[in-house]
């Protein structure tokens, strides 16, 4: 028991993440005493699973269902008449209008026929490897606890995210990189800052690493320009001499060894991460399928190549936010939702088709999972004239690949599409799913925490079998 | 088996009459379902005591489906099909449940109404008793002195420790070195390193009494409060900012920090010290520190968004940080049921939250009430003066934005023109929201008001702004203010007892309480006087918190002065002394400890010289074959353990010896730079960092400006707690981003030119002397034959940036970055 607990311990103790946490191997092969494993190492899923891993796409400030994926002719009916028979109609701000038609028209596509508006014609060509939910609802109308609640199954600040959870389950298969990667919108990060992709209480090692979208993906890879590589090798050759004198005294420290071996990786990681991300190395109909190149789509579309590039190096979890910084800089459109949405639309569409047809045409997709959703929707009524107000109460997302049953619709909001009518799913569902696609069972993922085994899905949580395939 | 069984016993059922299902099945509901859906309360919104009530069902919609059971969430919750399966932590009986399917499948009709006595149902749900056998976990025992066990030793700290040694067969390690021990004592009470000065003085001084010396001046230097006030600041959770969706900065939060760092360094009495952040202003009103103090109340992260949730999730958090800090219990388990594995009741929980409700936000002022005045006549003065120019300022705009608003609303959709076309009084519902937000919403921005201006009117209207701001820029500065707390009066609003944690749930109204299992009779909350403007409750509190009586506040707080010495607590879950903590290793010595700290005046300054002068704490920490197979957790002390320095301690050693460090005590909080890519500039989310030249930064880290969004990388690489959740015990990561940073970051790479300019001034051109300079500055010893041969061979192969490269290469050593 001892012996066990000990290593579990010195495990969590002597790797990490942190600002960049960079999983690594054989960072104890030195260590006599004490043969603990990286707890970023792979580790065996509770059952198999079909997907490997996770690329989530989040549209920060919230997308507008009924302008996209869910759509409600009744609104055009009914324009500029009041919501009735819903109860208080709740806003986050300001004063709430009547019905709002959407601005966009509404195509059956594929061999489902799933609905999707002209906003994203390329991801609609898609809807046959897409499982649609219009059936979503959370808690919180305040993009803060909204987006938290997303990405950790809380609303506070300080639980671990979802790609914490998922790295510290099945650990990741690249030790030279990151296990868990963010790239933010040029405009800026999400609200809410770090703790969106943070560890929580779980140790440094599972937190998610920013990956910057041009230059070197990590802030501090690489020493000024006047300091050539070989210059660099030279010391860190000293420092290990001298390392090693000190640990000759203390052999059986295995935090020591390892911290000697943390600069052998970061060293190698300089060029491993550098190459991880270069898009360049990439074909030109490659970089075209994404829209690389193109003014609209070359940032998110480079993000998602990244993204792909990353995860087939073995990166268990990423991460890309569209829209960042404030207002209409990201997807929160309260005053011109056609300005807004035919922007962000414009610059996700291409690059994230683009990332469906790459993956799969690499017979990568039936093993990565692709989620694409924000922090909630939009209301069906007017905020300030031309716009629309936060919308926890029914909202869309969809899921692609990873044991995904394509073409399916599940559930269903009102007919204004005010709230999740029809078989509802709350975000503890989803985060049940994707933990369950990826081979673990949500409520034998625990981290003890404080007297308590923490759960991702807290007490609740049902998987959504109809989107399973 | 049970399928078959039930299928039987349905089969049963069936013949009874429907006068007697109907009986049975009220009677069922009455025992199982009444006191949480009845009179008391309606959980969920559900109301079970009529056909009329269940049907129209609470909020997940009707109860029952009469004629189809399979249908009716009843049935479904109390067979478990669907979950949560009711009622809570049981099962019905199947004949119960095969009652209740045969009656919805007839009809659902009720034999009379359904009634429990609420009183009693209530005080079954909120009352949990506390028994003797739960009393008696070592925990909640009033620590008693116990004898010093008899082995010899001087020091009863080394006696407690041997003690347990021999009954394991362990032996305690030798003795450290001087040098060693006296850097050991200096990164450990003021987290940086001795200069070579101070350590060949110690080793020079051969007087008994040479290392109480040390000791001495240790606990006297201000850098000592600096050090521990971090683990303190970590506990509390400490930052310079709300936290949140905007991460509002708190300008006056270093007030606390100050504060802290003074009660270290004063060593102040730590029940006065506990007493003060709870109830500084109740108790102590005239003291400034003790109103800086209250601080402490109001260091959790804040939601911009303020509703009854989210204050109840604020106070949630003070209840489960002071819990967790003051106490090492987790009552936070207890807020939506009764602790699963500790005796603490959900009612302790409310009644602990009851202490804390009254309390709301105040900026106690630091200024006079004079002061006061003046600020505030000055303001006036402003105001005044600004009025004639604003209303010029307003008649000048006036045309402009009617005709700019008619522009505006011309391309506004037209069922919104339509709207605005109509006349009021005939506008329909939908169209009087769209006008009142067209009325309400419609702006025109500055840029295009100013775009659209005349000439001659945009000239004007530039001197007229300019006159205001003029004005605007002689308001007088933000007072001096501590963050603190106040009262609506002496008598506190009313809380409750919510049922699940729900506040649509509320139970009886909640009296002030402390932990029942960890008193020993009912705590009596003091009377305020007539005229208080408190209730006064956080003050009985505080004083229950700090009482001798109390059997976990002295203990808590010596095993975590402990756990900073060495590592590890004698409880190792510092912050939980309940069941699914660990125990204690020493449970003897911990009481000890306990007592002797409540004996010597809560002296936090006593234990640090208990536990420095003992042998325990002067042994080697190096590696032992027979202490490792034996204990290799070194559970029992047999050597001292050696750990990583904090981030913290990295980060001012570094600068300490490359000479730069600032070592001014307290103030406003500094900034160093942090590269945008990693904070993303966001205007709501903004970090003012200065170049890493700019001296202003070169301050120790426990006043670089706590952003809870935006944490300084360098800290934050080394495991900094994310200051959103009390932390007792940092995790101790070793990764490759703390290389990176050390061997790249711009900040890092500076510090190594100035150590190694340090160098060359003060050893000279020699690269021996340079060597040996290095060593004593950086590890506080000399170089060992080997290591000087290394040294010098890298230098004297190098070009000109060898002693750079060397510099940096010190800076980045093992043993400079651990304890040892």
């Amino acid at each position: 028991m001892n012996q066990r607990f000990l290593s579990r311990r010195k495990m969590l103790q002597s790797t990490g993440g942190g600002i960049a946490s960079l999983a690594f191997a054989d960072l104890l092969a030195g260590a006599s005493a004490d043969k603990a494993v990286s707890p970023l190492a792979p580790k065996p899923a509770h059952f198999p699973g079909k997907a490997k891993a996770v690329i989530s796409i989040f549209c920060y400030g919230g997308v507008s269902h009924v302008d996209t994926f869910d759509p409600k002719p009744l609104l055009k009916e009914r324009q500029g008449e009041a919501l009735t028979g819903k109860g208080q109609i709740v806003v986050s701000q300001g004063h709430p209008g009547g019905l709002m038609p959407s601005l966009w028209s509404f195509k059956k596509h594929g061999q489902c026929g799933m609905d999707v508006s002209e906003l994203f014609p390329h991801v609609a060509k898609k809807v046959d490897d897409i499982a649609l939910i219009r059936s979503m609802y959370s808690i919180s109308n305040d993009h803060g606890p909204a987006l938290f609640q997303m990405n950790t199954g809380f609303i506070q600040a300080g639980y671990p995210s979802v790609g914490s959870w998922v790295t510290y389950g099945l650990g990741t298969e690249n030790q030279n990189l990151p296990a868990f990667v963010v790239f933010s919108d040029f405009r800026g990060g999400p609200i809410g800052g770090a703790p969106n992709w943070g560890n929580g209480f779980m140790p440094a090692a599972f937190q998610g690493t920013p990956f910057r979208s041009m230059g070197d993906p990590i802030v501090d890879l690489k020493p000024p320009k006047d300091i050539t590589p070989e210059r660099q090798r030279r010391w860190l050759d000293l420092l290990r001499k001298l390392n090693e004198e000190h640990l000759a005294k203390n052999p059986d420290d295995s935090e020591l060894s390892a911290r000697v071996q943390s600069y052998e990786l970061a060293f190698r990681m300089q060029s491993s991460a550098v190459d991880a991300v270069d898009v360049n190395k990439e074909t030109d109909a490659t970089k075209a399928l994404y829209g690389v190149g193109e003014k609209e789509t070359d940032y998110v579309g480079r993000q998602c190549l990244m993204a792909r590039r990353l995860v087939e190096r073995g990166v268990r979890y990423v991460q890309v936010f569209s829209g960042g910084g404030n207002f209409g800089e990201s997807w929160d459109a309260h005053w011109d939702l056609k300005e807004n949405h035919e922007q962000h639309c414009m610059e996700t569409d291409k690059p994230i088709a683009g990332l469906l047809t790459d993956l799969k045409s690499r017979g990568m997709l039936d093993s990565t999972l692709v989620i694409w959703h924000g922090e909630f929707g939009r209301m069906p009524i007017s905020q300030k004239m031309t716009g629309r107000d936060h919308n926890p109460y029914g909202f869309s997302m969809w899921l692609a690949g990873g044991g995904i049953k394509g073409g399916t619709v599940v559930g269903a909001t009102d007919e204004y599409g005010y709230a999740a009518v029809e078989d509802k799913k709350a975000i503890n569902d989803v985060h049940a799913t994707v933990l369950h696609l990826l081979g673990l069972n949500h409520e034998r993922l625990t981290y003890f925490h404080n007297g308590r085994h923490m759960r991702l899905t807290d007490v609740a949580g049902n998987l959504i079998k109809e989107i399973i395939a | 088996m049970m399928l078959r069984s039930l299928a039987l016993i349905i089969g049963l059922a069936s013949v009874l009459a429907a006068q007697d299902i109907a009986e049975r099945a009220t009677r069922i509901l009455q025992q199982n379902c009444a006191a949480c859906h009845g009179a008391a309360m309606k959980m969920s919104g559900l109301d079970l005591r009529t056909r009329e009530s269940m049907l129209k069902g609470g909020e997940h919609g009707a109860a029952v489906e009469p004629g189809n059971a399979e249908k009716s969430r009843l049935y479904r919750f109390v067979t478990g099909i669907e979950k949560p399966s009711m009622p809570p932590g049981k099962t019905l009986p199947a004949d119960q449940i095969a009652i209740l399917k045969q009656w919805i499948e007839e009809g659902a009709q009720f034999a009379g109404k359904v009634e429990v006595d609420a009183g009693a149902a209530i005080s079954k749900m909120e009352d949990r008793p506390i028994t003797p056998e739960e009393r008696a976990y070592w925990a909640f025992r009033t620590p008693v002195k116990p004898a010093i066990p008899a082995v010899g030793a001087k020091n009863a700290i080394d006696a407690f420790l041997i003690a347990a040694m021999r009954a394991k067969g362990l032996k305690p390690s030798p003795k450290a070195d001087r040098r060693t021990l006296i850097r050991r004592a200096y990164l450990d009470m003021t987290g940086l390193p001795p200069t070579p000065a101070q350590v060949e003085a110690f080793e020079a001084d051969s007087s008994p009494d040479a290392f109480s010396k040390v000791v001495e001046s240790l606990l006297a230097s201000p850098h000592y409060g600096e050090r521990w006030a971090r683990h303190w600041l970590d506990l509390v959770r400490y930052a310079d900012s709300g936290g949140f969706e905007f991460d509002r900065d708190r300008p006056q939060a270093w007030r606390y920090r100050d504060y802290v760092i003074r009660a270290f360094n004063e060593d102040k009495p730590y029940d006065r010290f506990v007493r003060e952040q709870i109830a500084g202003d109740e108790l102590y009103p005239d003291s400034a520190d003790a109103r800086i103090a209250t601080g402490y109340l109001r260091l959790g992260p804040e939601n911009n968004l303020k509703n009854e949730q989210t204050r109840l999730d604020e106070l949630d958090d003070v209840v489960v940080t002071t819990s967790n800090a003051f106490l090492g219990v987790t009552v936070g388990c207890a807020r939506c049921h009764n602790h699963k594995f500790d005796p603490i009741p959900q009612k302790d929980y409310y009644r602990m939250q009851a202490v804390f409700y009254p309390m709301k936000p105040y900026e106690y002022p630091l200024i006079s009430a004079q002061e006061m005045e003046r600020y505030e006549a000055e303001h006036k003065r402003v105001r005044d003066l600004q009025k004639p120019w604003k209303e010029k300022l307003n008649a000048l705009e006036a045309p402009y934005r009617d005709r700019l608003m008619a522009e505006k609303k011309a391309k506004l959709p037209d069922y919104i023109q339509l709207a605005l076309r109509t006349p009021p009084e005939q506008r329909t519902e939908g169209q009087k929201l769209n006008a009142l937000q067209v009325e309400k919403t419609l702006t025109i921005e500055q840029e295009v008001l100013l775009a659209a201006l005349s000439q001659a009117d945009l000239a004007t209207h530039k001197q007229l702004s300019a006159e205001i701001k003029a004005l605007e820029d002689t308001r007088p500065k933000p007072f001096a203010a501590a963050m603190s707390v106040m009262e609506p009066g002496r008598e506190a609003p009313a809380s409750h007892f919510l049922h699940r944690g729900s506040a649509g749930q509320k139970g009886s109204v909640m009296q002030p309480g402390v932990l029942t299992v960890a008193s020993r009779s009912e705590w009596k909350f003091p009377e305020p006087p007539t005229d208080s403007s408190t209730s006064w409750r956080r003050r009985g509190f505080a004083e229950w918190l700090a009482s001798a009586e109390n059997p976990l506040t002295a203990r808590v707080m010596v095993n975590r002065i402990w756990q900073h010495h060495f590592g590890e607590g004698i409880v190792r879950t510092p912050s939980n002394f309940g069941k699914m903590g660990e125990r204690p290793t020493h449970p003897e010595l911990l009481d000890w400890l306990a007592t002797e700290f409540m004996d010597r005046g809560w002296s936090i300054k006593a234990i640090h010289r208990l536990i420095l002068s003992s042998e325990t704490y002067q042994m080697v920490s190096d590696d032992n074959a027979e202490g490792l197979k034996a204990d290799a957790e070194n559970k029992y002390l047999w050597r001292m353990p050696r750990r990583r320095l904090e981030g913290e301690a990295i980060r001012d050693s570094i600068m300490f010896v490359a000479g730069n460090l600032d070592l001014t005590v307290g103030g406003p909080a500094v900034f160093p730079y942090i590269d945008p890519a990693l904070f993303q500039s966001s205007s709501r989310r903004t970090w003012n960092g200065k170049p890493d030249s700019d001296p202003s930064t070169w301050r120790r880290s426990v006043y670089v400006f706590a952003k809870r969004s935006i944490p300084l990388p360098m800290l934050e690489v080394f495991d900094r707690p994310d200051s959103v959740i009390s932390c007792a015990r940092r995790n101790r990561s070793t990764i490759a981003p703390q290389a990176l940073i050390l061997m790249n970051n711009a900040f890092v790479l500076m510090e190594a030119q100035k150590f190694s300019e340090r160098l060359r001034k003060e050893a000279g051109a020699d690269s021996k002397r340079q060597v040996e300079l290095a060593f004593a500055l950086t590890l506080s010893r000399k170089p060992s034959g080997k290591e000087m041969d290394e040294a010098l061979s890298f230098l004297r192969a190098g070009g000109e940036q060898s002693l750079l490269d060397f510099s940096q290469a010190m800076l980045n050593l093992n043993e400079f970055v651990y304890i040892q």
